[in-house]
């Protein structure tokens, strides 16, 4: 049991003014009965928990144009990079998928990064590398999908969480309290797209929050950045001009798994009925 | 990039085949998730007895009716543990206690099984006073002292007091038979409610799990009575012993008929990644499933129970016959978690692979703890029924009178 | 009541206040503030440093290269792609791009079925395998010069501006009397329409060249450049005093993808260079080595080259056919 908020030294007295509280509304109200929801008194209103930017105003969202992925992988690099995510070939805040359909098959041949043959061939599990394990074979069709988290409207992982360590954010975002999760794993089993993991060295869960400490800064998430061919679009729905609502209005856009549910806020363009 | 840590390395990696997100390549849950249930459904079986004797007045249950809770809250006392050495931050578990997310199954349970456990320690402690306090009054020095503790500094055994505490043993007991089954079958919830898993995501789950629960907890019990008599050099009872093997009869059937219908179902229905389901159940699934669960665990013993109750099998051949019935069932009921827990996982979410899980041995999730857990009630029943002994006729029930 | 009774219902009301005391003074301060979680932590996720800085934050320094970055064919690819985060950088080190550009470039580049048909494409096993990329293609200004300029000029017309203003240095035949100056019979004309029009405008600067250029129109550059890519070339292979023409065979691979194996070049947008004067290509070596002669890929070429490589590569192009029997088979 740990109160992550509180410093000890202050804690004591803390103690006492709550407890002096609890005097006082037993004092005053006939029936002794303590409102924690209130958690205490909170000074003044706050309209956003973020210095500098108010989070009410901003509704994010996400594209991916699978048409224009090339699987370079960079994206993953520099989310691994930015974000802290474990070197290794089991942890993704965001991945890409290879679906190859050859001449005379009727199902996909799908792998991703983490596959043996592509670690292989990038040299270790920090790299990242497709195989060009197709180049003798007769491909009919090709193409590649990045995941990452769908940020859904209705997320099924925040739903199981016992504590409230994960929550929707106002702006649209999923987020992850790593000093408040207790590490159960519900919600890694909850999420029906493979977006979270747990860091067995932090104990806690993991995964994809659109580097929402870029985009409260103004900046984009760094696999947008990273993207060489701009695959991956990112904005806010808010404005009407910016990048993801003018790919939302363009295209004719979709979304994964949308019988869980969950409304997903990834969008996107050019995948297959294979990919979910 | 983080450096990949202690745990890290030792978290077993499941190899896969097909296609699984990346993320799916270490599973979640281990070993110890699958003691949690067992331990859980045999906390609501062994009180499904108890209920019998104290609530539904069935006489010939008395010899295991107090023995009973005593393995129901031997058992419950454990419940927690493999949960709490399975978290990443075990010393934040209070916080679902703190700030219950009511939407969770999880934070739910953590209710309902503080409450239950509250329960069953009131109503062993309504049973036994009467004990506590001849006790106290017997004992001299510091224990004579805890036993005085105990009975709470009052040493009234009036029969005004004897009326109250029997109106609220039945009603503990009463509110008991929801409590415990309900707390089972809350955790066939916690599997059933997710909708990310094929092999989960059934509302027969909860009643499944509910039923084999209470299998479990009687052919517990069966074991236990058993092996006590044995120790203390009794003859066992063999009208008791009978109507146990009767209860695990019919409760094995219910159950057996109950994981027929939730497997018909998923097969039949055929939703997406079916074929990987299909590939998984005549594959990996074939022996720990249809051989070590259906056949050896369900078949064989309600195949032997059938036919000493049409035979009219008595003596020790029924005594031995029910004791390995009733072993069957319990591992059938461990198969059984294993098979939903693990097989689960075991499925890709992207419905077009399947992973592997890897037990360990040696690991804070390793075979090894999880047996420790599993096996640890058993000493502290041993322990209990030597303070608190189930079977002499100073406990409190015994007197009690029923219709 | 029984006394047992009521002390255990006193028992049950102090150790459920104590819970709910407990659990207000443990509840973390900002729970339940916007909803249920911890306020606080939204501005802790927020606070965390950024390590990607994008593209702006490297402009302030390398304002050169990126002004050549973002005016080319690699703009959409951002500097932290290939140098790495620069969070920590100047004070933690150089972010040099990694060594095997091989490796690096074909994570895009590499031909697979599965990339979009726009993405430019290599098979690494036929585009000069074993050379690193950096060597011909500048990653600032990855597309090379060879945008092949069209040649459909004049001959006849060109022969006269040659004999009139060319011929004194270069030839009457385009084979040059002097060691200094390169021979023009056989070149590629595109090549020469190419050198020409930036010694006109000045991209390229050489003291006799450049008021020469200034004065010829677009067509006559253009009718020059179609005489001379229709001469043959008369120069005879020469030895070397100055270097060492096996060495420079050796060194000569890693040229042999734009100027072909023995100085010939496939590509009408390089020149040839089989048989020129051994001074002439020593000096245009160094020239380009020196900066002073700009050609983005060549100064990537010669940065690693000793004195003596030069001269041994000298003395190895020197010694070829400039007009080999069998025609170079020109790729499409």
């Amino acid at each position: 049991m740990t109160n992550p908020s509180d410093p000890s030294g202050k804690a004591r007295r803390e103690f006492l003014r709550r407890l002096g509280g609890v005097a006082v509304a037993c004092t005053g109200a006939a029936a002794c009965s303590v409102a924690p929801q209130s958690g205490g008194p909170v000074a003044g209103p706050d309209p956003s928990p973020v210095k500098d930017y108010d989070w009410t105003k901003h509704h994010w969202a996400f594209g991916v144009d699978a048409t224009k992925c090339i699987g370079c992988l960079r994206c993953v690099e520099a989310c691994k990079t930015e974000n802290d995510v474990p070197g290794d070939a089991h942890h993704f805040n965001t991945w890409i998928e290879r679906y190859v359909y050859l001449e005379g098959e009727t199902k996909a041949r799908i792998d991703s990064h983490h596959d043996p043959v592509n670690i292989a061939a990038s040299g270790s599990e920090k790299e990242f590398r497709f195989a060009n394990r197709y180049q003798d074979a007769k491909v009919e069709k090709a193409f590649f999908v990045p995941k990452l988290c769908n940020q859904c409207t209705h997320p099924a992982c925040v739903q199981v969480c016992p504590t409230g360590a994960t929550y929707k954010s106002k702006d649209g975002v999923v987020l992850i309290d790593d000093k408040y999760c207790i590490g159960c794993q519900y919600c890694v089993q909850a999420c029906p797209y493979g977006a979270r993991y747990f860091n067995p060295t932090k104990g806690v869960t993991q995964k994809c929050y659109w580097c929402y400490h870029r985009i409260t800064k103004g900046l984009r998430p760094a696999c947008v950045e990273a993207c060489p061919v701009g695959a991956r679009i990112f904005g806010d729905r808010n404005d009407k001009q910016s990048p993801i609502s003018l790919f939302i209005r363009n295209n004719r856009v979709q979304v994964l798994r949308p019988e869980s549910g969950n409304e997903p806020n990834v969008f996107y363009v050019g995948i297959d009925k294979e990919v979910s | 990039m983080e450096p990949v840590g202690f745990w890290g390395h030792l978290v077993e990696i499941a190899p896969y085949t097909g296609y699984v997100y990346p993320n799916e390549t270490a599973i979640p849950w281990t070993v110890l998730i699958v003691v949690y249930p067992y331990l859980t459904g045999l906390v609501a079986g062994a009180f499904t007895v108890s209920s019998l004797y104290h609530v539904f007045g069935m006489e010939r249950f008395k010899p295991v009716g107090q023995f009973a809770l005593l393995t129901a809250l031997a058992f419950m006392l454990f419940v927690p543990l493999p949960l709490l050495l399975h978290l990443g931050h075990a010393e934040r578990a209070f916080n679902t206690m703190l700030t219950p997310h009511w939407t969770s199954a999880m934070a739910m349970f953590g209710m309902f099984a503080s409450f239950y456990l509250l329960l069953l320690m009131l109503e062993i402690w309504f049973m036994f006073r009467p004990y506590a306090v001849r006790k106290a009054q017997q004992t001299s020095g510091f224990i004579g002292r805890l036993w005085h503790l105990a009975s709470l500094g009052s040493d009234d055994l009036s029969a005004k007091a004897m009326r109250y505490d029997e109106k609220w043993i039945f009603a503990l007991a009463v509110v008991g038979i929801p409590s415990a089954h309900g707390l089972h079958g809350y955790v066939g919830f916690i599997f059933g409610s997710l909708k990310s898993r094929e092999w989960w995501s059934s509302d027969l789950m909860p009643v499944v799990f509910l039923f084999s629960a209470i299998i479990s907890g009687v052919a517990l019990l069966i074991v236990l009575y058993v092996l006590s008599c044995r120790l203390r050099k009794i003859p066992v009872d063999l009208a008791c012993l009978k109507g146990l093997a009767y209860v695990l009869w019919g409760f094995a059937m219910f159950t057996l008929a109950l994981e027929g219908l939730e497997f018909a179902n998923i097969m039949y229905k055929g939703r997406e990644g079916i074929e990987m389901i299909v590939q998984y159940v005549t594959g990996p699934l074939l022996v720990p499933f249809f051989i070590l669960q259906f056949s050896l665990g369900a078949v064989i013993p309600i195949t032997l129970l059938t036919y000493m109750i049409w035979r009219g099998t008595t003596g020790k051949a029924l005594i031995a016959g029910v004791t390995v019935s009733a072993l069957l069932v319990l591992f059938q009921v461990w198969m059984m978690r294993w098979n939903v827990v693990i097989g689960g996982q075991e499925i890709a979410k992207t419905g077009k692979g399947l992973l592997t899980y890897q037990m360990v041995l040696f690991h804070k999730e390793g075979l090894l703890t999880a047996i420790a857990v599993a096996i640890a009630p058993l000493f502290v029943l041993l322990a209990m029924v030597r303070v608190l002994p189930p079977w002499s006729a100073g406990a409190h029930a015994h007197q009690r009178s029923v219709s | 009541m029984p006394r047992h009774i009521s002390r255990l219902l006193l028992l049950f009301v102090g150790a459920g206040i104590l819970a709910l005391v407990a659990r207000w003074y443990f509840t973390a301060d900002t729970f339940y503030q916007f909803g249920h979680f911890r306020g606080k932590a939204v501005g802790e996720i927020a606070a965390k440093e950024p390590a990607y800085q994008t593209a702006r934050y490297c402009e302030d320094c390398h304002t050169e290269r990126h002004a050549q970055w973002s005016a080319n064919n690699h703009k959409s690819v951002n500097c932290e792609v290939c140098h790495g985060a620069a969070k920590g950088h100047p004070e933690n080190g150089k972010l040099p791009i990694p060594a095997d550009t091989r490796k690096l470039c074909t994570l895009c580049h590499e031909r697979m079925a599965e990339r979009p048909r726009p993405q430019p494409q290599i098979d690494p096993a036929q585009h000069s395998p074993g050379q690193q990329c950096i060597v011909c293609h500048n990653p600032h200004a990855p597309k090379l010069a060879g945008v092949v300029a069209k040649v459909a000029g004049d001959a006849a017309a060109g022969a006269k501006t040659h004999a009139a203003r060319c011929a004194d240095c270069h030839g009457a035949a385009g084979v040059s009397p002097n060691d200094s100056w390169p021979n023009l019979a056989g070149q590629h004309g595109a090549y020469l329409v190419g050198i020409l029009a930036a010694y006109k405008s000045g991209a390229q600067t050489d003291a006799m060249m450049s008021p020469i250029a200034q004065g010829l129109s677009d067509a006559e550059i253009q009718n020059l450049a179609t005489y001379y890519a229709g001469l043959r070339c008369e120069a005879k292979p020469r030895k070397s005093r100055l270097g060492d023409p096996a060495a420079g065979k050796a060194l000569a691979k890693n040229c042999a993808a734009c100027h072909g194996d023995a100085g010939i070049g496939g590509n009408p947008a390089w020149p040839n260079i089989a048989g020129q004067a051994p001074e002439y290509l020593v000096n245009s070596l160094k020239a380009f080595r020196a900066g002073l002669r700009k050609d983005p890929m060549m100064a990537g070429v010669v940065r690693g080259l000793s004195d003596t490589d030069i001269a041994n590569l000298a003395a190895f192009y020197s010694a070829q056919n400039c007009a080999p029997a069998a025609k170079v088979k020109e790729t499409p």
